[in-house]
């Protein structure tokens, strides 16, 4: 148990892949403190170790050394099960290739994170409607993700990353499949959610402009961060 | 086993076998050509193994089921083969007197015909023996066991003539000559000797008509040849003539032709020839030959031969050959003394208008020949050849239903690997590869799957095989005397096998892989998702142009030669060469064509006019010259479809019209639909179908236009009314059209094709509707919790993939739908037998004894049984069976055809409880008022079912050529009496009857007349004792006791009593039996059902990997996950299942129903235990395959899933 009010806070993360006789060390000490209510962007060249320090922090992935705590606790020593529910209860996801279920309409995706935690199908169905609603997608609700544009997809992700109302958002470059003009749209969109529900954002991002608009700027190169972005 | 479907097993092994060489050389030839799409096609096999043997596994189906129906055939032709050798040693014809009967028994000839016979023969070769001896039968008792035989043979040949037979050999390996037998002693054979339990020194009791003889076994010797199989006594023939006080008399011959026992056959034709030609009547034959060469007889002769198989073909049209010649050879005399070949020609004359010359071919035939000669050695060996052909084709023909889902699923596969390879095919098309080197690829890897998938099927077969024919003993065990299958196959029968499972399957590829080659090439390379592609349809001109090129192929690739020649690209010459080669086997050339047509037709297909035309076309020619109900029925579908298809093209192309025609058509065809189902008219519930069909599409056509209304619910709607109007016409039960079409008829094959149009049907419906079944279950399942997105998951996945999704329901619904009406119908008709009483006319014990030795009075000799009391006995009645011959009186045909007799005494016809299908104006109205009739006067019978004309006996095995009443349908209630004249054979005494009753079908003397036993004691010459008994039991009497009691006190009258119930029970048991053996047989199918969903699952897998990943991090479990992949298998399997077990269910309902009259008891009921055990057999399977994936998706790294594309 950590003594801070940090949500996340990793200290010396370390993380090697191995494919056959290579050895990756994506991962290399990585020391990281996010407040609650901050939007975090992570930059940093292709292969730095961005997205791998994302998964680990969210607990997707696994460390092999170095502590994790999310809202103090310790997810690396929760059973699959538990940190699958704390997943589907306390954090929202956001993918570049949004990643949405082909085969359910926009209004279905964005409810399964809730229907996982067991809330009620009409009370999901009623939020979920809201929650699209929220994100400018009223009139889409019963569409599939193939006929939606990039950016509505988008959106629906961000609705479905959104919907169980998680304490911290991680988002995977979620605009990197976007143009300026959408990738403008959904950072509004990102920026006006944080400041009203006051819920923490990690962005890995390629993107300087989208970087700009954070709270702060995390730099990472070959595994390791080199800017915290915090003032001395 | 030597023909198949009556074609040469050789030459289907050599047509077979030149197929696959072709198939190779052309696949090799290729691989030559485009090394690199060799090398590209196979090297994803090895990739992935567990998907390579899933992919052998069901691509081997065909092959094991082909393997295995060989097997069991060869199996049973060779030992019914050995059998028949071994039995009948060096015997290769039987000769017995056909005229002359002075008894109730076997017909005697002086000997001196046989010392005749012996100097006719004395300079013909081909024989090397011949003997003459009397062959009887007699109740027979070992005095020290008190073990007895009712029916025991004996044998008695004349030793001096036993040259050429070999010798009788005792246990020991000793000969024995015959002659060196003591005065009054015997020998055995080892069967006598097992069922008397008889030793030498025994003394055995032949019980006689009038007295008994002792004689003492001196030896026991091996089964085979004059000492047969059954058991049989042995002596010589003065002692036997001494015996049945036949002084110089015998009753047989035997023949032994030159060689050995099995090379002897060969020469049956001609020792049969020189034989009939000895006992022929020349002037008869001359007579007959004068008959039957007219014009007119010669050509129904002709007309008669295309309904008959290869072997009586050959034999009337070798009559017809030798008829028309001026002289009468030897080979007339053969053919014309065949009793086969005499009924074939009797039935093409009874088929013309010819009544005089009928009458006269009868007589003359009957008075032909001297002596029968009985070809036993060659029918035998015949017989097994048969009983296999038969077999095999059984088998083969239900397991079509499962090679038919293995094609399905090999196309299955080829789809889930093209959709696997998508991004490559697109890559390597865009960079340059034709459409046909991405067939070719397909082509080389499928080749590899088959050739393996092939062998591993026949290895698989065999044991599948060998599994048949040790059930099959198993199942016969109690029923064939120690008879038992020796499993055995030909190696020529596992290369057919292979190489039709080979040629089937390759034959799948090669059309799915030209249709998975078709794509958008940017699609492909996108991974954008995949929109049809239809091809280009071509101009009218174009596609005419294809039907004359197709034509005249041959020429084109001689010219495409010449041209390549003198370009020097001698490769493509080759090529071309070889293709015009090819061409001239006709077939690919006639195949060419065919294709070329249907390119041309296709649009207007498609547009569906002219599938309506074809269906109107089918329909004329069903209920015309056909009288088919399976042409009937797919025409009608295809007007269905047609319609669908037009509508479907009004809707989307026509511009918007007024509402009203529209809406009038519509409101007028639901008026007159309400109408027709009121009065139960279906020409007006057809009209009013079509016309609401067509109100339906105008309104809907003039309400919107083509913005508004989207493709995909054109579509829908088009397709939903083709799936529910098809599969609503073939679930009609069948005599709804009767009324509009006639009374058709349907065979075997409509059960094959109902069973695939109505899966199609059912499952395109379903699937065009997937969503709403989703939304259902998506409403359903509101309620359930965290369950709940597993479930919608499970759903949504399988019916997004429409297509994959189809092919599997319809590959499990096709297994389950035969297996369901397999169990149904067999269950049906296994209860009609549980009413016993129907079927035995309420008798409980039945009692044979030896005519020799028959029982003056019944009744007083059941007094003095001890442990039989006065009340153990309700009733008792007998008659005797005797075949004879009877036609109709007045009938169009005077022809006599062979019936069965049952002459039966008046206790007899006062105590049976048969009941009757017909019962004849002025005779009824009771049962009992039938029998009293026939006790009051003799000349009025009754007449078994199978004696009306459309009772289709021959379903039920009965001969073809057996005598029926032509004006009487098993569909009436009433008859005037009929009557028939009935010819006792050997005596030629003729005696009329006038038929008042017809019994019901599962009366066990179905195929029977039962008269008055007085009758024929008063007509026939010499006494006719009865020979069969039926007991009733008291009430609470042991029937089993009373029988066993029974048999012992009536021993030396040769008794057998069994109990009636006990016989049916075990005939019920052994079909039972041999159903369950075909459920299992046809439920391999299954295998390639739960193939296709482990492939599904395989292939979801990988394509879902990011979608888990994803799943994964918004929180669903591993547990969830792997819950997801079952539960969407479940839910696969188990809508198949449904479809299956309703669609078996209704199909069955309605064969059940259009039987019932026929067949009373018949009911409609279902197994349920038999279906739970199909159905969770077919569900376990499915989940133990489905888990393995399941469990690696659940095992998915999250992290892992969503960092790569």
């Amino acid at each position: 148990m950590n003594g801070n009010n940090y949500i996340i806070s990793a200290s010396q993360v370390f993380k090697t892949y191995t494919t056959g006789r290579v050895s990756v060390h994506a991962l290399r000490g990585i020391d990281l403190h996010v407040q609650k209510g901050e939007m975090v962007a992570i930059m940093g060249p292709s292969g730095c170790g961005k997205t791998t320090m994302l998964n680990c922090l969210s607990g997707l992935d696994s460390t092999d050394s170095g502590e994790i705590f999310v809202e103090s606790m310790q997810l690396h020593k929760l059973p699959d099960d538990e940190r699958s529910d704390y997943r589907a209860q306390r954090m929202g996801f956001i993918f570049q290739l949004y990643n949405l279920l082909p085969v359910l309409t926009a209004v279905e995706n964005v409810e399964m994170p809730l229907l996982i935690s067991g809330v009620n199908s009409q009370v999901a169905r009623r939020r979920s409607l809201e929650m699209l609603e929220t994100v400018g997608l009223g009139s889409w609700t019963q569409h599939l993700p193939a006929e939606l544009s990039g950016g509505q997809r988008q959106r629906v992700t961000i609705a479905r990353a959104l919907i169980n109302n998680p304490a911290i958002i991680w988002a995977d470059e979620p605009t990197g499949d976007l143009d300026s003009e959408t990738t403008q749209d959904i950072m509004d969109l990102l920026l006006s959610l944080n400041r009203e529900n006051s819920q923490t954002f990690v962005l890995v991002t390629h993107s300087r402009e989208v970087g700009e608009m954070c709270d702060r700027i995390v730099r990472m190169r070959d595994g390791q961060i080199v800017d915290d972005g915090l003032k001395a | 086993m030597q023909e198949l479907f009556g074609l040469s097993m050789t030459t289907l092994m050599a047509v077979l076998l030149a197929i696959f060489l072709g198939i190779m050389v052309l696949v090799a030839f290729l691989a030559w050509r485009h090394r690199i799409m060799l090398r590209l096609g196979l090297r994803n096999i090895p990739r992935r193994p567990a998907q390579t043997a899933l992919i052998v596994v069901g691509s081997m189906l065909s092959a094991v089921i082909i393997t295995a129906s060989f097997a069991t055939g060869d199996t049973i032709s060779s030992s019914i083969r050995n059998a028949s050798i071994e039995g009948l040693g060096a015997v290769d014809e039987i000769l017995s007197p056909a005229r002359g009967a002075e008894d109730f028994g076997p017909v005697y000839v002086d000997t001196s015909r046989f010392h005749r016979l012996q100097q006719e023969l004395a300079d013909f070769d081909e024989v090397d023996g011949i003997t003459a001896y009397i062959s009887e039968s007699a109740p027979t008792l070992n005095l020290r066991a008190s073990l007895s035989e009712g029916q025991a043979r004996i044998v008695a040949p004349d030793p001096a003539t036993l040259e050429g037979f070999g010798q009788f050999t005792l246990l020991s390996g000793q000969p024995y000559p015959l002659d060196s037998l003591p005065s009054g002693s015997i020998l055995v054979n080892e069967e006598a000797n097992e069922d008397l339990d008889a030793q030498v020194g025994d003394t055995l009791r032949l019980f006689l008509q009038e007295g008994f003889a002792d004689l003492r076994v001196e030896g026991i010797v091996e089964n085979g040849g004059l000492a047969g199989v059954d058991p049989t006594i042995l002596m010589p023939l003065s002692a036997a003539q001494e015996v049945f006080d036949k002084p110089g008399r015998i009753n047989t011959i035997a023949i032994s032709n030159r060689g050995g026992n099995v090379s002897g056959v060969e020469l049956s034709h001609d020792v049969t020839t020189r034989l009939r030609v000895l006992f022929a009547d020349p002037q008869i034959v001359q007579e007959l030959k004068s008959l039957l060469n007219n014009p007119e007889v010669l050509t129904l002769i002709e007309t008669h031969e295309t309904e008959l198989g290869v072997a009586h073909k050959e034999d009337l049209a070798a009559l017809r050959q030798e008829l028309v010649r001026p002289e009468v050879t030897d080979e007339l005399v053969r053919i014309l003394s065949d009793e086969d070949v005499r009924s074939q020609v009797m039935d093409a004359l009874a088929s013309g208008d010819v009544p005089h010359i009928e009458e006269k071919a009868d007589t003359l035939f009957r008075n032909l020949s001297e002596m029968n000669v009985f070809e036993v050695k060659r029918f035998f060996l015949d017989l097994s050849d048969q009983a296999a052909s038969g077999v095999t084709a059984l088998f083969i023909l239900l397991g079509l239903f499962s090679v038919g889902v293995g094609v399905l699923l090999v196309f299955l596969i080829f789809v889930m690997l093209a959709a696997a390879r998508r991004t490559e095919m697109g890559m390597a098309r865009a960079v340059g590869a034709r459409q046909s080197h991405l067939v070719q690829m397909f082509i080389f890897e499928g080749t590899a799957y088959n050739l393996i998938a092939a062998a591993v099927g026949v290895i698989v077969g065999l044991g599948v095989g060998y599994l048949i024919v040790t059930a099959t003993n198993q199942i016969l065990s109690g029923t064939t005397d120690g008879f038992e299958f020796a499993y055995t196959f030909e190696i020529r029968s596992a290369v057919v096998a292979y190489c039709l499972g080979m040629i089937i399957t390759f034959a799948t590829v090669a059309v799915s892989a030209f249709r998975v080659s078709r794509m958008n090439i940017v699609e492909a390379v996108r991974g954008l998702p995949e929109t049809i592609t239809t091809g280009q349809e071509g101009t009218f001109t174009h596609r005419f142009l294809g039907i004359l090129k197709a034509v005249v192929r041959p020429i084109l690739f001689l010219k495409s030669a010449v041209k390549h020649l003198t370009g020097r690209r001698f490769g493509g010459a080759i090529r071309d060469l070889v293709f015009a080669a090819l061409w001239m086997l006709i077939l690919p050339w006639i195949a060419d064509a065919a294709i070329a047509l249907l390119r041309f037709a296709w649009p207007y297909i498609l547009r569906g006019w002219l599938t309506v035309l074809l269906g109107i076309l089918l329909i004329l020619g069903a209920i015309g010259p056909w009288q088919q109900g399976a042409p009937f029925f797919i025409g009608a579908s295809m007007i269905i479809v047609g319609i669908g298809l037009l509508l479907r093209l009004a809707v989307s192309r026509r511009p918007a019209a007024a509402p009203l025609p529209g809406l009038l058509t519509l409101v007028g065809g639901a008026i007159l639909l309400v109408f027709g189902i009121v009065v139960g008219s279906p020409v007006d519930i057809l009209t009013a179908a079509v016309l609401v069909i067509i109100g339906a599409a105008m309104t809907i056509s003039a309400w919107s236009n083509r913005e508004t209304l989207r493709p995909e619910f054109i579509d829908r709607l088009a397709f939903t009314l083709m799936g529910v109007l098809t599969l609503a016409l073939w679930i009609l039960p069948f005599d709804t059209l009767e009324p509009l079409i006639g009374h058709l008829s349907f065979n075997t094959e409509m059960f094959f094709i109902s069973g695939m149009v109505m899966v199609a049907a059912a499952v395109f419906s379903l699937m065009y509707n997937a969503d709403l079944l989703l939304k259902t279950l998506t409403f359903v399942t509101s309620g359930i919790g965290k369950l709940r997105p597993v479930l919608v998951l499970a759903v949504a996945y399988p019916m997004s993939a429409k297509f994959r999704t189809g092919l599997t329901l319809a590959m499990f619904a096709l297994v389950i739908f035969t297996l369901m009406v397999l169990s149904i119908i067999s269950d049906a008709f296994g209860n009609t037998l549980a009413d016993t009483d129907s079927v035995t006319g309420h008798w409980d014990v039945e009692m044979d004894i030896n005519p020799s030795n028959p029982i003056e009075d019944i009744e007083d000799s059941l007094d003095g049984i001890s442990g039989l009391s006065p009340s153990d006995i309700d009733a008792v009645g007998g008659f005797v069976p005797f075949p004879v011959a009877a036609r109709q009186a007045g009938a169009e045909s005077p022809r006599w055809k062979g019936f069965s007799l049952q002459a039966a005494d008046d206790a007899y016809l006062d105590a049976t409880e048969y009941t009757f299908h017909i019962i004849a104006d002025g005779y009824g109205p009771t049962e009992e008022d039938v029998w009293q009739a026939i006790r009051d006067n003799p000349n009025l019978a009754v007449i078994g079912y199978f004696a009306i004309g459309d009772s289709g006996q021959e379903d039920f095995g009965s001969d073809t050529s057996s005598f029926r009443i032509d004006d009487l349908s098993i569909e009436d209630e009433t008859m005037s009496p009929v009557v028939v004249e009935v010819l006792e054979t050997q005596t030629e005494t003729r005696i009329d009857y006038t038929v008042i009753g017809v019994l019901e079908l599962v009366a066990d003397n179905a195929g029977s007349m039962i008269v008055h036993k007085q009758t024929v004691d008063d007509a026939l010459p010499f006494p006719v004792p009865v020979t069969t008994y039926r007991f009733r039991t008291g009430p609470g009497v042991d029937a089993k006791e009373t029988s066993r009691t029974l048999e012992s006190s009536f021993l030396e009258h040769g008794a057998e009593a069994v109990t009636l119930k006990e016989v049916i029970d075990e005939q019920v048991a052994v079909n039972s039996a041999f159903n369950n053996l075909l459920t299992g047989f046809m439920g391999m199918g299954l295998i390639v059902g739960v193939a296709a969903l482990g492939v599904i699952s395989l292939r979801a897998v990988v394509e879902r990997r990011q979608q888990v990943g994803m799943l994964r991090a918004i929180g669903y479990r591993q547990g969830m996950i792997q819950l997801s992949f079952l539960v969407e298998a479940s839910f696969v399997s188990l809508l198949g299942v449904a479809i299956g077990v309703a669609l078996g269910t209704i199909l069955s309902f309605n064969l059940v129903d259009s039987f019932r009259e026929q067949i009373p008891g018949l009911e409609f009921s279902m197994p349920w235990l038999q279906i739970g055990i199909i159905i969770g057999i077919a569900y376990l399977f499915a989940m133990i395959t489905t888990y393995l994936p399941a469990r690696q998706a659940g095992h998915i790294h999250p992290a892992e899933a969503l960092r790569y594309e």
